[in-house]
Formats: structure tokens, sequence, C-alpha cells
């Protein structure tokens, strides 16, 4: 089966002359249909500029990266944000959802720039909400929402729009351990059913645990790969804390 | 390092992050004294002195100026410090106490305040002579006004706007002891509800603008109203319509975008969401801007319009009675000018007749020659009258008052009038209003005495003052439409000059605030707008939204202003007897041209904050 995202030799460099810094060194590695995929790093280690340069955010120095077949490092910036809007979905740690409008405006968005009719769209909020569990906080505002509804919020507005592939970039950094609980479960489970492919950036252990497959990064380059295969969620947890005190990472740090 | 360093400091290191607030306080201050040193001027003041309606248009424009700019400030500065409250908070956060915050913030405004004061003043100087310029040009006005760096000018403005930072510095200080550790650090965050339309404040708003334009719409001398309030009529409309207007922005604009909100046909298609509930989001200190911008634009359009009106209605009055550019009694004269489009020698006859027991002065002439005179007004062909029968001109005719005549006795003979004409065939001033065309036969008949007049026409008739006045000195009755259009503007120069600069000033200021404004909330959108970029929004779609956005807040004061600016100048028209129609509708174009321009600049701007970074 063909790889979902193919990333082949992705170099980012910041800065110019003597002061550069060189994010990404030389990055490759592919992403299969369905899978659940964490980045985890140090801070510092290249992890978000990774998802943001994957995500189209930002673009590479050099390498390419394809989704299906198109190579998004190619692609002028009006289309881009087309095709990360048909394509890409996406969850950040601040939410990023707009203050002005209720959670069910906030989601219904992707699809009223696609241009949907009115029946789809109200249908699919439906849906959506219903997997979050967000039913009875549609009609509200984002201040009126704590930090694991606006989550899941901006998860049903991520998803949507059926997008090839799901980025999060730590998408339970500011939230408390129940609601990230309940977040990650709700991701994993539309992983299992829908086989959506999502990739995880997170340097929380627990959070990476619901991950198929985790990737580490450390000063720009993979460093490893762990994959859960048919260990249980709390096996593959004390594995991933092995590896990461084996990076020697401050274990304080990662938790 | 003390706190008054650390103000210093953080002006200079944020210069760029605070440019907004001092670019807006910069220009209302140059806007007032440009103002207050036209007002100081020698010029003005004497015609002040001589003229209360001067000095009424004058003290009002002030107040309505003052008011507008403190208004403006304050709302710059309430973004300014919502803007710094995390800074703030963060002070406190490491133990600086209260009241050394607030003093901190105090001198920052006050540094601020000064620095905006210095250049605003010394630009304000600069603009007022360019204005000057332009404006003396643009009415070809001969005057020697000089606006001198008028000491006292600079003393109102220094005291007006010392009070007006005085008080939001003032503001700063309250900041800091009401609000909680807290909400300081959540201010930026902080929403307010969406408002709910209200349907009291709608009913409310619709009957004070009515009211207002009820009032303003009576006829002075039959009305029970002003005969009641007097001369604080003209307040109370003006406080009426801003009420009005205030209610109905509030109101009306915000049924209007919820029902657009809830159609989700229309509302959940592409940025249109976005677009409404940013609108709504920021109804309530829209509501208040818009009404300024509404209430700006109508002294605009009401001052532009009713200068332009008498300007227009100069050119037009001339014409009406003087249409023949010049025309004297006796000789014809040598005219060396190849502008010249028509000269003649004609023949009258005078005559008086009574009538209803009124004796009226009457000028006689025969078919033939005010034939010719007619078509080099361009008249239509007036067929000769028969035998037993006139035409009858009569250039001051007016249905409301002048009596109809239908039969004329001449000579003891009865003629009945086969038409009337109610434009002048003759220079009135030199033969009298009243015209009578007999057919040839019977003119000659008619027994009194001839006279012989000259008349020319020429082309541009305004540009031969030189050639009138030597006419004017060889000869005897002589009248000219040079110098009588001349007159005209000079004795109504000095008003005009006051209305178009005020015009000018309300122009620039309007344009002003709605730009800055539009600047302020870009500033505060720049998020908003990454977060659509993030979650891959097109460009093209983040523009569109844009353009509705400003559209809105430039369109629907513009309207009200118009409306406003046009019941008030129909007022005015009714008031001094003026057809102001067409001078106002051209006036009213040329503002909303320019209105378009600045709109045009101000979407620029914003797309440029929002979007280039992205």
């Amino acid at each position: 089966m063909e790889s979902l995202l193919v990333v082949n030799n992705v170099d980012k460099i910041y800065g110019k002359g003597v002061n550069t810094l060189k994010a990404l060194d030389n990055i490759s590695f592919t992403i299969d249909h369905g899978e659940f995929v964490g980045v985890m790093g140090p801070s510092g280690s290249g992890k978000s500029t990774l998802l943001n340069v994957l995500a189209t955010i930002d673009a590479p120095s050099s390498g390419e990266i394809y989704i299906e077949n198109d190579n998004i490092a190619q692609i002028k910036d009006e289309q881009l944000a087309d095709f990360r809007r048909s394509n890409l979905g996406f969850i950040f740690q601040d939410y990023n959802l707009l203050d002005s409008l209720t959670a069910r405006e906030n989601i219904v968005l992707p699809l009223a720039i696609a241009k949907k009719s009115v029946s789809d769209m109200t249908e699919k909020v439906d849906e959506i909400a219903t997997t979050f569990g967000i039913q009875s906080l549609l009609e509200k505002y984002p201040y009126q929402l704590s930090g694991g509804q606006k989550q899941r919020t901006a998860a049903s507005r991520a998803l949507i729009a059926d997008p090839k592939m799901v980025f999060a970039d730590e998408p339970t950094g500011a939230l408390d351990s129940k609601s990230a609980t309940d977040l990650l479960e709700k991701l994993s489970k539309l992983n299992e059913l829908h086989e959506t492919t999502i990739m995880m950036v997170t340097h929380d252990a627990y959070a990476a645990s619901f991950c198929r497959r985790i990737l580490f990064i450390q000063d720009g380059q993979l460093s490893k790969e762990l994959i859960r295969g048919v260990h249980t969620r709390k096996q593959f947890f004390q594995l991933i804390l092995d590896e990461l005190a084996a990076i020697g990472g401050d274990a304080d740090d990662v938790i | 390092m003390t706190l008054f360093d650390i103000a210093l400091k953080n002006i200079r290191r944020n210069l760029k992050s605070y440019g907004l607030y001092i670019a807006s306080t910069i220009f209302s201050i140059i806007i007032y004294f440009t103002f207050v040193t036209l007002r100081y001027s020698d010029n003005i003041r004497e015609l002040e002195g001589s003229s209360r309606q001067v000095s009424g248009i004058m003290s009002g424009s002030a107040f309505v100026l003052m008011i507008f700019v403190a208004i403006f400030i304050a709302y710059s500065n309430v973004f300014f410090m919502k803007k710094r409250k995390k800074e703030v908070a963060l002070y406190s956060l490491l133990g600086v106490r209260k009241r050394s915050i607030g003093r901190m913030l105090f001198f920052e405004n006050m540094v601020i305040g000064l620095f905006s004061l210095l250049v605003g003043i010394g630009l304000g100087f600069l603009i007022s002579q360019l204005l000057l310029a332009l404006l003396m040009n643009l009415m070809g006005l001969n005057m020697t006004l000089d606006f001198a760096f008028s000491l006292s000018a600079v003393m109102n403005t220094a005291i007006v706007f010392l009070i007006i930072f005085l008080v939001t510095s003032l503001q700063g200080y309250r900041v800091i002891y009401r609000f909680k550790l807290i909400d300081l650090f959540h201010a930026e965050k902080k929403a307010e509800m969406l408002p709910k339309a209200r349907v009291v404040s709608t009913i409310l708003g619709l009957l004070a603008l009515g009211g207002g334009y009820w009032l303003a719409l009576e006829d002075i001398t039959t009305s029970q109203a002003w005969r009641i309030l007097g001369l604080a009529i003209p307040l109370v409309i003006i406080g009426l319509t801003i009420l009005g207007s205030y209610l109905i922005f509030r109101s009306v604009l915000v049924s209007f975008l919820h029902f657009f909100k809830k159609r989700k046909s229309l509302a959940w298609k592409g940025l249109n969401l976005m677009t409404v509930s940013q609108l709504l989001y920021r109804i309530r200190a829209n509501a208040r801007t818009l009404t300024i911008i509404a209430t700006l634009s109508a002294t605009t359009i009401t001052a532009g319009g009713a200068v332009f009106g008498i300007y227009y209605n100069a050119d037009r009055d001339v014409q009406a009675y003087t249409p023949f550019t010049f025309m004297w009694k006796g000789e014809a004269q040598e005219i060396d000018s190849s502008d010249v489009t028509f000269e003649a020698s004609i023949q009258t006859k005078e005559t008086r007749v009574t009538q209803d027991d009124i004796e009226m002065a009457y000028t006689l002439l025969d078919y033939t020659t005010f034939t010719t005179l007619a078509e080099q007004l361009g008249w239509e062909t007036i067929e000769e009258p028969a035998e037993d029968e006139l035409l009858l001109v009569n250039a001051i005719y007016d249905e409301r008052w002048s009596p109809r005549v239908d039969d004329v006795a001449l000579n003891g003979n009865s003629f009945s009038v086969s038409e009337h004409v109610t434009e002048a065939i003759l220079n009135v001033s030199l033969v009298g209003p009243n015209v009578l065309v007999l057919a040839d036969q019977q003119y000659d008949s008619i027994d009194a005495e001839e006279e012989v007049y000259q008349v020319v026409d020429m082309e541009n008739y305004r540009d031969h003052l030189e050639l009138s006045q030597a006419l004017s000195a060889e000869t005897e009755n002589f009248t000219s439409a040079t110098e009588d259009y001349h007159y005209a503007i000079e004795t109504s120069g000095a008003l005009l000059f006051v209305g178009s600069f005020l015009g000018l000033v309300f122009l620039v200021a309007t344009g002003s605030v709605i730009y800055f404004k539009i600047m302020i909330e870009a500033e505060e959108d720049k998020g908003t707008y990454s977060i659509l970029h993030n979650i891959g929004i097109p460009k093209k779609e983040m523009k569109r939204s844009i353009h509705y956005q400003v559209g809105l807040i430039f369109m629907a004061p513009l309207l009200l202003g118009l409306l406003h600016g046009a019941i008030a100048l129909f007022a005015f028209s009714n008031m001094l007897q003026l057809n102001l129609w067409i001078p106002v509708l051209l006036w009213m174009m040329a503002y909303t041209c320019i209105y378009i321009i600045y709109y045009f600049v101000t979407v620029r701007s914003f797309k440029h904050t929002v979007l280039h970074k992205l």
C-alpha cells in the first residue's frame, strides 16, 4: 500500500550567514493510511518545526514532502491554503478558536469556506459533536467553555471536513489530566474506527502512549522509533518512559 | 533607575507598538490646532465681531471639534490600555506597588501627550498654511487672510489637550486600582457578550431621529415648537439627531446582523459568519464611533453643501437677473475683445400702467428685437403675439405672491397676455423686471419716448472685470454681470471661507477617525487572522471579509450622515429661500467620492496589518 505521507531528506535552516540554526537535519520517514503517530523530543529538538513544515504552515529549506501524490514543498501559497483546507486538519495547544463565534460556528467554518450546503453542514456538525460529546455546548462561546471543552471543539473543527491527515501540536499541553485522557481516547477511537491518520507532537509520555508508533527527535534528527505493536497502553507508556530515560532527557521534564 | 526612567524607556523601545496611539493623538491635535489657528486669525476675529452668525458657527464648531477630539483620544486610550494590562500585571506580580505603577503609567501618558502636543502644533501650523493655500486656490479668492502663528491658538490647544491627557492619564490610575491581578492578566482575552437587539431602543431611536427631523423641517415663522423653545432649538435638533443615530446604530444594526447570522444559507457561506460576528462583537464600541462619524459626515455635508450652494446660487442669481454681460443706456462703445459673442443696440419704450390701484412700470420691446435677444440667450422660439395680444416677461415672478396679470391696458387699448415668461430678457437692474413684448406694428403705434440701450454678451463673463470697469467709467447707467458676480462673492467671501474651511477640517477629521479606529482594531485582529490562516482559510476569503467589515463601518454612517445632511440643507434652503438641490447633490457626490478613497486606503492598510506576516 502506498504511504499517505512521505518525507524525504527534509532540512530546515533558520537565519542567514554565520548565525544559522539547523532545526531539521536530513529527516526522512513515512506515515501510512490510518496510522496514529507521535513525535516526541525535548524542548528545542525541532519537533514543532517538523510539524509546522509537514502541516505547510512553514516551508522546508530543502527536501521533499509528499501527501499522497502532492509534493507540498512545491505548492504555491494561494493553492496551499486550499490544499490545507481540503486535506489537513489541525489541533493546536492554544485551541485557536475564534472568540466571536459560537462552538457550532467555529466547527462549521471549514465547511462554510468549502461552500457545502446548509443541510450537509448541519448534519456533519451534529455527527462530529456527538463523537466528541459536545452537543450541549454548541451554542456557547469559547470564553464560556473550559479548556477541555475548547480542545474538543477545536478537534471537531479539525475533523469535520474528513481530512486525509490531522496534525496535533501538543493538544493536551494546556489540559488537566482528565480532559487530556478524554480527548486522547476520542482521538484514538476515531483512529481505530474511521482510520483517521493522526500525527501528534507531544512531550508528554502519557499522551504519547495513545499512539501506535512514536518517532523520537533530537537536535533536529530522528533518533529512535518505538512501535506499540501488541503491547497494552500501560506497557507502552512504560516503554516510552524507559526510552526517554535512556535518551537522557530529564525525566521530570517530560511528565 | 526611577519609574520615570522606566516610563521613558518604555516609550522609546515600544515606539512601534505605541505608534498608532501616538499617531492618533497627534492627528487630533493637528486638526484642532488648525481650526483654532483659523479662529484666532485677525480676519476671522473681525468677522466674528461683526456677525453673530459667524461667531455662532465658530464657537459651535469649536465645541463639536473639542468633543470629537476628546472622545476619539479617550477611545484610543482605552484600546491602548487594554494592550498594556498584561505588562501592568507583570509589574504588580513582581511586587511593584500599585501607586508606583499608577504613577509610571501617568508619567508615560503625559510624556506621550506632551510629545504629541509639540509635534501636533508644529505640523498643525504647516498644515493650516497648506489648507489655506489650497482653499484660496480652489475658491479663486483674492483675499489676504494671514494665518500668523498665534500664541493664543497655541495656548488654547495646549490647555484643551492637557486637560484631555490629564483625564486619560488618571484613567490609567483607575485601571490599576479597580482591577484585580487576575483580570489584568486576562484583559486581552476577556470577551464581551454579544449584544442583543432591543426593540425599545429601536423605537426610541426612530422617535428621536424623527423628532429631530420634524423640528428641523418646521417653518420658523409659524412653528409652535420654535416659539416655545426659541433659540435652543438648533441644540435640541442636534441632540435628538445624535441620540437617534446612536440608538439606531446600536439596535437596528444589531438586529440586522443577528438576522443575517441566523439565516444559515447566508451566514454559513465562506467567511460571512466571521464577518458578521466580528462586527457584532464590537458593536458597542462601534455604535459610538459610527455615531461620531455620522455626525461629522453630516456636519461636513451641511457646511460644504451650504457654502457650495451659496456659491452656486451666486452664479445662478447673476445669470438670472443679469442675463447679458454688459448693458448700458446710450451710445455704443468700442470693445476690443475676442470674447464678445453678441453686440446689439436696441430701442425700448417705457410706460406706466395702473392696475388694481398699483402703478407698474413696464419696458416695451418689439417682437423682432425680443427674438434677437431670446435667440442669444438660447430660449425656445415664442410666437409673435397677435394684434390684441402681448408677451409678459416678469423676471421676478413668484407664484406665491406675484399677482397674475392677464390683461394690460396700453394707450387705452386692452391687450390680453398670450404668454407669460418668467426669465429676464434684459438686465433687471437697468430696465426693471417687467417687460412687455408687442408685435412690431403695435409697438410702433405706442406713443412713448424711445430709449437706446447697448447690449453685449461675452464668453466667460466672470473674467472681464477690467473691461467692465473701463466701460463703467465711459458710460452712464451701466450694468455688468461680471461686477455683480464679484460683488456677490466678495460680500459673502469670508463666510464662504469659514464654511469651506470647516468642511475641509471635518472631512479630514472624519477620515482619520475611521482610519485610526479600524487600524486599532486591525492590531487586535491579527491573532484572529493568523488562526484563520492556520486552519487553511485562503487569503482571498479573508480579504473579502475585510472588505465587507470595513465597508459596513464606512457605509452605515455615510448613509445616515447623508440623510442628516439632506434634511439640514433642506431646512436651510427653506429658511433662506434658496434652491439648493443641485449644488447639494453635487457636493454629496464629491463627499462620497472622497469618502470612498478613504475606504480604499483603510482597507489597504488593514490588509497589510493583518495579512502581510502570514
